[in-house]
């Protein structure tokens, strides 16, 4: 096991050098020119053209512009001494970059919208998975009766219908119909707290709608998965067994069929677990959350590449540690996969 | 559901007893006849009902994206201030009954109208609300009161005339529109007699039979002065959107106002020289004059079509100007209208062409024409309305939402083909090499599909599309979907040519000594075939979501090109959600259920083609 996990770290670190090489060499394609943007607005304070062409040029220089592609990526994820020739400051010694258009360290930038994505995220998650896996089970166990066919009618809905519409109908049942929720925004304009618990309170408001959407659109795939490996499990021959031997029907279900159903559920939790974090690129800006993918959206659409990149580095460091998780976690519940062949 | 009952049961019990079980099969041929696979997969695909109206419904649409472009045809430039966020409906010109033989004076402004009875009262029609605080049906109370004997709108005000000659201004009165000027005052106490009562964008005018003209409204956007050596000379005035033309009693037309310099309107054509001009009209931006020998001359800006003057065969009577069309009664009561025929406003009915009726007046709005017969009855012609309303910047949703259709669903089938191509081909290569090319590939694929899609997808459209044009774009977009979302396929066609090689017949081709290659895209992919198209049809509605939430995101096709996801963009607000639920209900309900049908076709598919998954 120890080194079969070795071994997918070395994979992971490999992929991961060959996207973020990819992702640089794709941000170098746009024509921009940092020396000479710092420069011009000083182009008055020069005597004459060469002086601002020699200054620029040096600029150039200092910024390390001239150098080849590849040095110039290895001195962005930091395993090439910087522009100085001594010391390293890179992404794997935490220089994450400078968000030019929030004029601040990037990863001063992150913390904040981070920690909201995590938050939302953690209810959303909980509020799916509680409400799909009974869901499923209960409609695997009573299949093609009319509750299983009407939940099926409605997870096809759900995962038929784009995620911004569901949000639209839900904004303008809840905000408009009813008028419980806010429309937009992650606590209220203004407004000044008496206590931590309060700022929890009003945080939680805000963002019930956004969880109650992004559950209900993530419930559809979610749920039919879940009902058709329970399915498959309550067909095989141990099942039979298990009911011959005159074991409870709810012992039968929980025990024998959910646990084999359990494998390909975990599966497609992968591709579901990172459909959130991209999901919530939609989501958070539909109801104007400041979160991730809010930030992501927002970098991208004001050019700030040095941002979005880091941005991108974490999804893409998210993704592959989730699917080393789940190739160990595949060990963990089901002994027959052997993982470390 | 074979054994479906017939008839009541007592008369099946008796039929049974008497007659025998004919349900039984009678030949066994019968039961036993031969089907290709392919026959027993339609026919299976067919025996749901579900997915026959689901096949139904996308077909419709389909064909309704497909074939509405050529009839609703998409002007990217579109957009008309007059026209923004209406509501759907055809109610523009329903002049109420009680109107009918009994008007005295209509006043149609750009998506309503208003009229005067016979007993001075005021109706009116139409989308009367022009944003979300101004309704100019909302009349005041002391204007239901008076008795009211002209009526003119503008676009976004009302102004009244009393027989005491009394002024009423409603609607939107924050720019100035009610703000009456200190000459207007000493002259009304002195008592005035008005015979012309105009109103246009945000300022009014009236003149009275003296020969004074006087403006009043928004001086800002507007030319409201009036030089002074033609006061107590003007006879009529023509007001376009923003400037005036006089008509002087001497039947010369003069811009009178003070932007007169380099404005086409002031140039009036030297033909007119010497001649008596008896009427005059104006569109938004065009003036058309009327001498006494019943010729029109048009000038100003003419780009749409205003300056087409037919020929007419008998004189003109009179001239009335829309926002981009004038209409022409003849001597002979015939009407013709010339200009801009966007909305049907230059299509007179066929009895008032030909003069079948007697004409007493002819009203004519932004782009509807009202003529009153002597006998009572009112004609109608241009904008009835919008069937899906408009969005905020006055363009018809129902062309978008076809267009828009049309792109989408153009995107989605590209990108499925493309994907498709990469899919089967890397996952052939991979199934038929194995060993270390199989390898490689499944990493790549894992790789790719492993990236969050929708971040991925917008920093590709962002980076790579910055130095696009929107045509560009839009392939850009499908290449970009369709090189993000060939994974799945290639997994099920590697999976499936791995599960058949090991069947019977591959054995048997490879032991009639045929080379690997041709068993591989020749005899077992034919066989994977039904599979891919499952999920083909599947990634269909994959792709079309994937690039509405791209362009919803704002990183897909760029506006004014719509697409069903960017008619969206800018609805998530209450405003819109609330006020203008027709901008996001309509584009919203057909694509949810264009993806729901594609959806269960796809469903119906797989169940057809993988018995297994039925009993799922």
């Amino acid at each position: 096991m120890g080194k079969y996990i070795l071994k997918r770290c070395g994979y992971i670190v490999l992929v991961f050098m060959i996207v973020s090489f990819l992702m640089f060499s794709l941000y170098n394609l746009i024509p921009s020119d940092p020396a000479r943007a710092e420069l011009e607005p000083m182009r008055q304070s020069f005597k004459n053209p060469a002086e601002y062409e020699a200054r620029y040029q040096a600029l150039r220089e200092e910024m390390g512009l001239n150098d080849p592609l590849v040095v110039r990526y290895l001195r962005w994820m930091g395993l090439w001494t910087d522009t100085d020739g001594k010391s390293f400051n890179g992404l794997l010694e935490g220089n994450f970059g400078y968000s030019n258009y929030y004029k601040r360290n990037v990863i001063d930038v992150i913390v904040d919208p981070m920690s909201n994505t995590i938050f939302i995220n953690i209810f959303s998650t909980i509020a799916a998975l509680g409400i799909t896996i009974p869901l499923g089970i209960f409609c695997a166990v009573r299949k093609n009766g009319k509750f299983d066919q009407t939940t099926q009618v409605v997870t096809m809905l759900g995962y038929s219908i784009p995620v911004y519409i569901i949000a639209l109908v839900f904004m303008f049942i809840f905000c408009i119909v009813f008028r419980i929720f806010p429309v937009m925004g992650i606590k209220t304009a203004g407004a000044t707290y008496a206590s931590g618990w309060d700022e929890f309170v009003d945080k939680l408001y805000h963002i019930t709608l956004p969880v109650i959407v992004m559950t209900f659109g993530s419930l559809g795939g979610m749920t039919r998965y879940v009902r058709s490996a329970m399915i498959e499990s309550l067909s095989m021959d141990y099942i039979r067994t298990a009911r011959a031997k005159g074991l409870r029907e709810k012992v039968v279900i929980y025990s024998h069929a959910w646990r084999n159903a359990l494998l390909p559920i975990i599966t497609s939790i992968l591709g579901w677990f990172l459909s959130i974090f991209s999901g919530s690129v939609v989501i958070e800006n539909t109801f104007g959350l400041s979160g991730m993918g809010r930030l992501y959206w927002i970098g991208l659409n004001n050019n700030d590449f040095e941002l979005v990149l880091a941005i991108q580095m974490f999804y893409s460091i998210v993704s592959l540690v989730g699917a080393l998780l789940i190739d160990i976690s595949y060990g963990l519940v089901d002994p027959r996969v052997r993982v470390d062949k | 559901m074979a054994s479906k009952k017939k008839g009541f049961f007592l008369f099946r019990w008796i039929k049974r007893m008497f007659l025998g079980n004919h349900n039984e099969v009678v030949d066994l041929l019968q039961e036993e006849q031969m089907q290709t696979p392919f026959k027993t997969m339609a026919k299976k695909f067919l025996k749901k009902k579900t997915v026959i109206f689901a096949l139904t419904v996308f077909v419709l649409i389909f064909a309704f994206v497909l074939i509405g472009p050529y009839y609703w045809k998409l002007d990217l430039s579109e957009q008309d201030s007059t026209l923004t966020n209406l509501p759907p409906g055809y109610n523009m010109m329903a002049v109420p009954k009680e109107m009918k033989g009994n008007a005295v004076d209509i006043a149609p402004g750009g998506t309503f109208g208003f009229g005067i009875d016979g007993n001075g009262k005021i109706h009116s029609w139409g989308t009367t609300r022009i944003t979300e605080k101004i309704d100019v049906a909302d009349i005041p109370e002391e204007v239901l009161n008076a008795k009211i004997t002209k009526i003119a709108a503008g676009f976004d005000h009302m102004v009244a005339l009393g027989d005491d000659g009394q002024l009423y201004v409603w609607g939107n009165t924050r720019l100035q529109q009610g703000n009456f000027t200190s000459d207007m005052k000493k002259d009304q106490k002195d008592g005035w007699n008005i015979i012309q009562l105009e109103a246009s964008t945000q300022f009014s005018a009236i003149v009275t039979d003296e020969g004074n003209l006087y403006l009043w409204g928004n001086k800002n956007q507007n030319d409201i002065n009036v030089t002074k050596k033609y006061q107590g000379k003007i006879a009529k005035v023509a007001l376009t959107a923003n400037h005036y033309v006089s008509l002087m009693k001497d039947g010369t037309v003069v811009y009178t106002g003070s932007k007169g310099k380099g404005n086409p309107l002031a140039s009036v054509p030297k033909a007119l020289k010497g001649k008596t001009v008896v009427d005059i009209a104006a569109t938004s931006s065009a003036v058309a004059a009327l001498t006494d020998n019943g010729e029109v001359y048009v000038w100003g800006t003419t780009v749409r079509g205003e300056g087409e003057v037919p020929e007419f065969s008998v004189p003109v009577k009179g001239i009335y100007g829309g926002r981009y069309h004038f209409t022409a009664l003849l001597e002979d009561n015939s009407v013709v209208s010339w200009g801009n025929n966007k909305y049907g406003q230059t299509n007179v009915p066929e009895k008032l062409l030909q003069g079948e009726e007697e004409i007493a007046s002819v009203y004519v709005g932004n782009h509807q024409n009202y003529a009153i017969t002597t006998d009572g009855d009112v004609h109608t012609w241009g904008l009835k309305g919008f069937l899906l309303g408009t969005d905020d910047l006055g363009r018809d949703m129902l062309t978008r939402i076809v267009n828009g259709g049309q792109v989408t669903m153009t995107v989605g089938a590209i990108s499925v083909v493309i994907a498709t191509v990469i899919g089967v081909l890397l996952g052939g290569l991979a199934g038929y090499f194995g060993g270390k090319v199989d390898l490689l590939i499944m990493r790549i694929s894992e790789i790719v599909g492993g990236l969050p899609f929708i971040p991925f997808a917008m920093i590709l459209s962002a980076v790579i599309g910055s130095r696009l044009d929107a045509n560009q774009k839009m392939y850009l977009i499908m290449v970009v979907l369709g090189v993000l979302s060939w994974t799945g396929t290639c997994r099920l066609v590697r999976a499936q040519i791995l599960a058949q090689r090991e069947m019977e017949y591959v054995t048997a081709a490879k032991a009639m000594g045929i080379k690997e290659k041709v068993i591989v895209f020749r005899h077992i992919l034919p066989n994977v075939f039904s599979l891919l198209l499952v999920s083909m049809t599947l990634d269909f509605a994959t792709c079309m979501l994937t690039e509405s939430t791209l362009s919803y995101l704002g990183f897909g096709i760029p506006l004014p090109q719509p697409t069903w996801g960017n008619l969206l963009d800018g609805a998530n607000n209450s405003v819109v959600i609330q006020q203008y639920w027709w901008r996001w209900v309509f584009p919203a309900a057909i694509f949810g259920l264009c993806t729901v049908c594609i959806n269960m076709i796809g469903d119906g598919l797989r169940d057809a083609v993988d018995p297994k998954s039925n009993e799922r």
